[in-house]
């Protein structure tokens, strides 16, 4: 039989009272007093405590004076001044204030972040769905509204004193308030969480300016909807802020002769921010963004601050190297549900590897170096998760004294309150936390928070321990009791059996059977009070006869030491870290040998050389030496036999869009050179391994054909397990995609749209009017008189086009549209570098090949759309017999895996020769992104990309044994063979630490509240978090025949 | 040389007479005109034959007569009034079976009205391709062209899409073109995973709720269509008929095979206990997973047909090879299974590109002679056909290629195509339109 706890209707009573502790105040305010004046007297000291005075400095036994909310005295022997008012903390611990780094707090639902997806009740479909419009942007302000760095947090705060009292009871005194809409989201507020008006919590008005690479995920979405438009947004406004400044100095000296600049908050906000040198905190959706928005940081050289995302710890390298604090929520992915096999599969390696390593995230990073703070954003039940994962992460391995920066010092150095806030000495704020113990390491309690000199008690402050060994009197008989457990939830035992044993605050309840104390049915009701280690009172027996009864304390509780053996939680399971995480990751780049000699192959050197029989080819450093019969290996090399296989330069894909993050196409406007696949580049994408398992070595990552003038592209070369910026092929010349026909004309989607081109006539004309802009825009950009030039990142694109510096991709089918394509680029100079599928190419390949323009096609594609019913598999042939310079693309992450057998089709269609059918995907589009100095075929001096088959590229009975790049090795079968059986080993060495959790979680009820956490801690888990990484494939290009083009 | 209408330049014939005959040719609906029947027996000789039921023969000759092959062998006997064609150097291949395709009811994907793939509603047992097969489609002259002489045509969509029909790919209406329909019932099995991205558009338990409410409308199908076929035995007075369920009832009767898509292992279990459950024999289309349940398909004998060996891995852990490899692993175990493409609006264009999904399979493990099989002999078998098709061998049908070597490698030239013994015009609208800018080119 178990006795009913009080303990629920006590907590709400106790929460009552802490609300009310103290509303006096002595501070000078501004508002009119009303009634009688309080004032309490403002001096306190705080004696006998353990002081933690900053991270790793602790007085054992000391005294903490304040006045005025001011701390004027800390140490082990302070003078308690007569006056003050003093607070024997025997047994306590005091802590700096805590600081939450990131906290949505007294903010309005339209400054708080969108929910993930607008969730509609399946039962009640009717409800609306929990979408909160945005806060709206009104009067002088930037075009765009996601641009709203004006926007202060501090003007709609509102702040709730359960919420602040709530953030209080984990023992936050400040939070950092940020505005959670856009891109430039506005300033954060740095405030002290007291029950008092805002005017007096705020302590820093505007901290920093808060940027997040949000952007328009709606089918119709305004501008930007990719991540590579959020950040061209963001570089152009950070450079119109400039510019703002500078016009609005230039015209206020001489205002009778210059144009009035426009007047625009957003912008003299943003440059009110740079004035100050105020930081920028970037919010990091994903392990890529961390690297992105540091860049981005770096261009501008702004002081960074990242909000973390829990998958810092996969680029933590980069991370220390520019040292930006991160504020790390502590929301933990939860127990993968890999119990049934067949749902096993759908949890890939990186998903599980994150389950487990999550937690030791800020272990890692702080052991990198790179400062980190703490944020209770993200959790869902902060009041009971925060700090079960603080200790998590303190048995992951963070030091304790550097959690207790990352709730301190970190953070007040990041907001710039280090000399305000941050630890427990004279001249700091009086915000301190009066813990029942050490709160890193054991199961201590915040009893009570100080907050500019106020004290608030927490609903735990007033709570006794019962738990210990007791010795019950009820009428002279007498019964041990042994009270263990939960203070908040006691396992009591009297004389061995068990009944109700609770406190609130100082009453004591004990209910019993009444046969332990004298018989009878029923229970036994006794109630007394709590003095010290003694209880007395008087109760209720069944028969309605009152007793009296009284109990000793005659042994304390001996708390049992938290398990100090680990459990399976406490570590991650010991496999190495890769990268990218998850499978066919890389431990470190392929090691580069000295020289390499590949022996006695078929070597298909797309050069003057031909094709050799029997042939070896030489590689010294990562380049190309010699390529011929019978070469001799210097000493050291390391030799390949390669007789019977055929090696070939790398496969170069001149259309692809494998390896981009979060949208191929910025396609809200029809103009949208300013945004940069350079920016989005995804070294984590498995489709590169996979396009190296098929001899791909570099490929053309292009910007989609949602629009005439698109974005810029980034040749790379596919060096898997280097970080975006590894990848990039710095030599490649600059380039842009341009579309022609259906896609930018929108024809094919279901609704009829208006934005200008609709038709092949219209788009002619914005080709045409942007070239003049930008005409315009370097006369502009030339003048000394009046304001000063705004430097445009689009027009500048276009710009360089106009001066052949910028390479032209061009998608198009029709002659008709290629015809007119040809003539306004002839006209301004232009001379595109390749018109891509370009499926009607055959049609006026005698253009194209008079214009000097390359052409790069699919083998085989058609019939996917009206543009493309005339394509035939002759183009290519057709063209390059035409003296085009023509290659072969994919345009598809499966077609890129055979690109080779794309190019041994034109030997089927239209006869070409072997040779020159493998030169469609090497030295052609080598040549067309201008890299052939470097790639594109085996030549001495040139890098040594190469694969090596194992029979005729041009056969599709062929596959690829080995791909190198710039002299290392990328792929080999062989080796591939290997790592699928340690990574399936380490699946499973994961599944089975799941599944143990699992078991435990499964044998609770369904709608127990407490289900398991991930690391076996008692708190509710999170939301599923999902891989980040994608399975591959393209699908998040376009519609499936917009893909395709 | 010993036929009038033969010479050893097979090839440049073609070419020389299809230029001559379509630069005056208009371009619109395809203006091929179905092959005339056979009149004579026709023997090729000389030639390499490859009847894939059986041993290669070197020098041999194959004699086919009204439509169907009557000898194939290194010595057999020529009839004295046969057609002979001297096919030395060549060689000769049954003709390649497309076995999931929706050729012939769709012509460009992104014109809504050439597309008659997808019937609204998920229950439509009742819709037949065999009814929309565009015999004037210019999408079939060009996957013929390359080999491509028999497909089935299977409706998309849905649960229950519809039936199937085996179709060869020549003819002047639907019913010319049938071979066999309908062919197959097609019963989609509903996705079965569930998206783990906070932002996807449900959260994971709506999904969950969707997906059970799903498999029981499957279940509730199959129930109602059954209670049906039992009512319809001995009809009440007031039965009320049903085109849904009338169209189910040849399953019940054994007569019509029940295709179920699915493609991962969740799905293609649950089909497989299902199919138990009811003690329905069904065929797997899809099958990305397959090679993950291979013991189970081999233990209960369910075929697969596999949808696209050069489709992407379907999870990021699967090896690079994943699909490439999955025929290999499915032969290893002894799954019966054929090779095709997707069923999908985006792939019927590249139906020509079959052979290839079948020597990729090879270039990953899978003997060459099975890959070739995978296109030819079991897509027959598994579409209910293989009585006609898929192989070389006397009383079967005269559809058959002379190519100039392997067709499911890249050089090779498809250089003459009979179906049904009749000489199949191998130009298309790509020809035609090659030849009529080479002409362009050579004015120039």
């Amino acid at each position: 039989m178990r006795f009913p706890s009080p303990s629920v209707a006590r907590r709400t009573f106790v929460a009552l009272l802490a609300g009310c502790a103290l509303s006096a105040s002595a501070q000078i305010t501004t508002a009119p007093k009303h009634g009688i004046r309080e004032n309490d007297p403002r001096l306190h000291a705080l004696t006998n405590a353990r002081v933690v005075t900053a991270p790793g400095k602790v007085i054992e036994k000391g005294a903490v004076v304040i006045r005025d909310g001011v701390i004027v005295d800390v140490g082990p022997s302070v003078k308690i001044p007569p006056d003050a008012r003093v607070w024997d903390l025997t047994g306590k611990t005091i802590y700096a204030g805590f600081i939450d780094s990131y906290s949505r707090i007294g903010l309005p639902d339209t400054l708080k972040p969108e929910p993930l997806r607008s969730d509609v009740d399946q039962d009640n479909p009717e409800a609306k769905p929990k979408d909160v419009p945005r806060e709206a942007v009104k009067g002088m302000h930037a075009w765009n509204p996601r641009v709203t760095p004006e926007r202060n947090a501090a003007d709609y705060l509102k702040v709730d004193k359960k919420a602040a009292g709530k953030l209080r009871d984990l023992g936050f005194t400040s939070a950092l308030v940020v505005p959670g809409r856009g891109i430039f989201r506005g300033s954060s507020a740095l405030i002290n969480l007291q029950d008092a008006d805002i005017n007096r919590m705020v302590v820093s008005p505007s901290v920093a300016q808060h940027i997040a690479l949000d952007f328009d995920r709606s089918d119709d979405g305004g501008y930007p909807n990719s991540l590579m438009g959020a950040i061209a947004l963001v570089r152009q406004n950070f450079l119109d802020a400039g510019w703002y400044q500078a016009a609005q100095d230039a015209y206020a000296k001489k205002p009778a002769t210059t144009e009035r600049p426009e007047a625009n908050a957003s912008l003299a906000a943003l440059a009110e921010h740079a004035r100050r040198k105020q930081p920028a905190v970037f919010e990091a959706e994903d392990e890529l963004d961390l690297l992105r928005v540091l860049k981005i940081a770096d261009e501008f050289k702004l002081r960074p601050l990242l909000l973390g995302n829990g998958y810092e710890y996969r680029v933590r390298k980069a991370l220390a190297e520019k040292k930006a604090p991160v504020i790390l929520p502590l929301e933990f992915p939860k127990v993968p549900e890999i119990e049934r096999p067949e749902q096993a599969v759908e949890y890939q390696l990186d998903e599980l590897q994150h389950w487990d390593r999550a937690p030791s995230n800020p272990a890692r990073l702080a052991e990198a170096g790179i400062p980190i703070a703490f944020t209770t954003e993200k959790l869902e039940k902060a009041d009971k998760e925060f700090w079960s994962r603080i200790r998590l992460v303190v048995r992951r391995g963070l030091n304790k004294d550097a959690a207790l920066a990352a709730l301190t010092t970190t953070p007040a150095e990041m907001f710039g309150a280090a000399d305000r806030m941050g630890t427990v000495a004279p001249g700091r704020v009086a915000n301190l936390v009066i813990a029942s113990g050490d709160l890193f390491s054991e199961e201590a309690k915040v009893l009570t928070t100080w907050v500019d000199g106020f004290y608030y008690d927490s609903d735990l402050a007033d709570d006794h321990d019962l738990r210990g060994t007791w010795e019950v009197t009820v009428d002279g008989k007498t019964l041990p009791l042994i009270a263990e457990g939960e203070p908040d939830k006691l396992d009591a035992k009297l004389g061995g059996e068990k009944v109700g044993f609770s406190a609130t605050a100082d009453a004591v309840l004990l209910v019993a059977p009444a046969r332990l104390l004298g018989g009878g049915e029923g229970g036994v009701r006794l109630s007394g009070r709590l003095a010290g280690d003694t209880v007395s009172g008087t109760g209720d027996a069944p028969a309605g006869a009152t007793v009296r009864w009284s109990a000793r304390r005659t042994a304390p509780h001996v708390a049992k030491k938290p398990d100090d053996k680990p459990t399976p939680g406490d570590r991650p399971l010991d496999f190495p870290e890769t990268y990218p995480a998850g499978a066919f990751g890389r431990v470190a780049p392929p090691e580069l040998p000295r020289a390499v000699l590949v022996q006695g192959a078929t070597v298909w050197t797309s050069a003057a050389q031909g094709t050799l029989q029997n042939a070896d080819v030489l590689v010294t450093d990562g380049k190309i030496s010699a390529v011929g019969p019978g070469l001799k290996a210097p000493a050291g090399a390391s030799v390949i036999d390669a007789k019977g296989a055929h090696v070939t330069p790398g496969i170069i894909d001149c259309h692809s869009h494998t390896a981009i993050s979060k949208g191929v196409n910025e396609s809200s406007h029809a103009v949208t050179c300013e945004v940069r696949i350079a920016d989005v580049i995804d070294a984590t994408d498995i489709d590169l391994y996979r396009q190296l398992g098929g001899g791909v070595t570099a490929a053309n990552i292009l910007h989609g054909s949602a629009n005439p003038i698109g974005g810029q592209n980034q040749v790379i070369k596919f060096r898997w397990g280097g970080l975006p910026e590894e990848l990039k092929l710095t030599e490649a010349a600059p380039g842009v995609k341009f579309a022609l026909g259906e896609n930018v004309k929108q024809s094919n989607r279901g609704h009829r749209s208006t934005r200008y081109p609709q038709t092949r006539m219209g788009v002619e004309q914005l080709i045409r009017d942007r070239f003049r802009a930008a005409q315009e825009y370097d006369a502009a950009m030339k003048k000394k008189d009046g304001l000063p030039p705004r430097r445009d990142l689009q027009l500048e694109a276009l710009s360089e086009m106009l001066g052949n510096k910028r390479l032209i991709h061009c998608h198009s089918y029709r002659l008709d549209e290629i015809h007119s394509f040809l003539k306004v680029t002839g006209e301004f100079g232009v001379k595109p570098a390749t018109l891509q599928h370009i499926l009607e190419g055959y049609k006026v390949a005698d253009e194209i090949a008079k214009a000097g323009v390359g052409a790069s096609s699919f083998a085989d594609w058609w019939a996917y759309k009206w543009e493309a019913f005339d394509a035939i598999p002759d183009n290519a042939t057709i063209m390059h017999e035409q003296r085009v310079l023509t290659s072969i693309n994919s345009d598809s992450a499966d077609l890129a895996r055979r690109l080779n057998t794309e190019a041994a089709k034109m030997t089927k269609y239209g006869g070409m020769s072997p040779d020159e059918a493998l030169k469609l995907v090497t030295l052609y589009p080598a040549q067309q992104l201008r890299v052939d100095a470097k790639v594109g075929s085996l030549e001495p001096g040139k890098d040594a990309d190469f694969v090596i088959w194992n029979g005729h590229p041009l056969s599709n009975y062929t596959r690829v044994n080995q791909t190198w790049i710039d002299g290392r090795k990328y792929f080999d079968r062989a080796d591939d063979m290997e790592a699928r059986k340690s990574f399936a080993a380490q699946r499973e060495a994961l599944v089975q630490k799941a599944l143990a959790e699992r078991v435990k979680e499964l044998g609770k009820p369904k709608d127990d509240d407490s289900k398991k956490d991930t690391q076996g801690d008692k708190d509710a888990a999170p939301k599923p978090p999902g891989s980040v990484y994608d399975s591959g494939g393209d699908r998040d290009t376009c519609s499936e025949h917009e893909h395709a083009e | 040389m010993n036929t009038p209408n033969n010479t050893s330049s097979l090839r440049s014939a073609l070419v020389v007479g299809a230029a001559a005959l379509s630069v005056a040719a208009t371009v619109c609906a395809s203006d091929i005109i179905p092959a005339v029947s056979q009149t004579r027996p026709i023997a090729l000789k000389g030639a390499t034959i490859h009847p894939v039921s059986g041993p290669e023969i070197a020098s041999g000759t194959i004699v086919f007569d009204k439509g169907k092959i009557t000898a194939v062998g290194a010595d057999a006997a020529i009839p004295a009034d046969a057609e002979i064609i001297d096919a030395t150097g060549k060689h000769v291949y049954p003709g390649l079976i497309s076995a999931n395709t929706v050729l012939g009811l769709t012509e460009i994907g992104a014109a809504r009205a050439t597309v008659d793939i997808e019937e609204t509603g998920a229950i439509n047992p009742n819709a037949r391709a065999a009814s929309s097969i565009n015999p004037d489609s210019e999408l079939l002259p060009v996957a013929r062209a390359n080999g491509i002489l028999s497909a089935l045509a299977v409706p998309e969509g849905g649960l229950v899409s519809g039936q199937s029909v085996v179709m060869r790919m020549d003819g002047w209406t639907p019913e010319d073109m049938a071979v066999r329909s309908p062919a197959a019932m097609h019963l989609r099995w509903p996705n079965l995973a569930i998206n783990r991205d906070p932002r996807a558009s449900k959260s994971a338990e709506d999904q969950q709720k969707e997906i059970e409410k799903k498999q029981k409308q499957l279940r509730d199908t199959f129930a109602i269509a059954r209670a049906y076929w039992h009512a319809r035995k001995t009809p009440a007075a007031d039965f009320r008929s049903d085109l849904r369920w009338e169209a189910m009832m040849p399953i019940f009767d054994g007569k019509l095979p029940l295709f179920v898509h699915a493609s991962t292992l969740a799905q293609m279990e649950a089909a497989l206990a299902w199919a138990k459950e009811v003690q329905l024999k069904i065929t797997l289309v899809g099958g990305n997973d397959a090679w993950r349940l291979a013991p189970q398909l081999k233990e209960s004998d369910t075929p697969v047909i596999l949808a696209l060996t050069t489709a992407l891995p379907r999870l990021r852990d699967d090896p690079y090879d994943t699909s490439f490899a999955n025929p290999a692993r499915l032969h290893e175990a002894g799954v019966r299974f054929c090779i095709a493409t997707n069923a999908r609006g985006s792939e019927a264009p590249h139906e020509r590109n079959l052979p290839y999904e079948a020597s990729m399979a090879a270039a990953f493990g899978l003997p060459r002679e099975e890959a070739l099989k995978a296109v030819t002999l079991y897509p027959a078998q598994l579409t209910g056909v293989g009585d006609q098709l898929g192989s070389l061998e006397p009383g079967k049908a005269a559809t058959l290629l002379v190519t100039s070597g392997d067709p499911l490698d890249f050089p090779t030239q498809i250089e003459a195509a009979y179906i049904d013994g009749r000489k199949i015009d191998l130009t298309n609208r790509q020809t035609r339109l090659r030849d009529k800018y080479r002409e362009k080119y050579r004015r120039q």
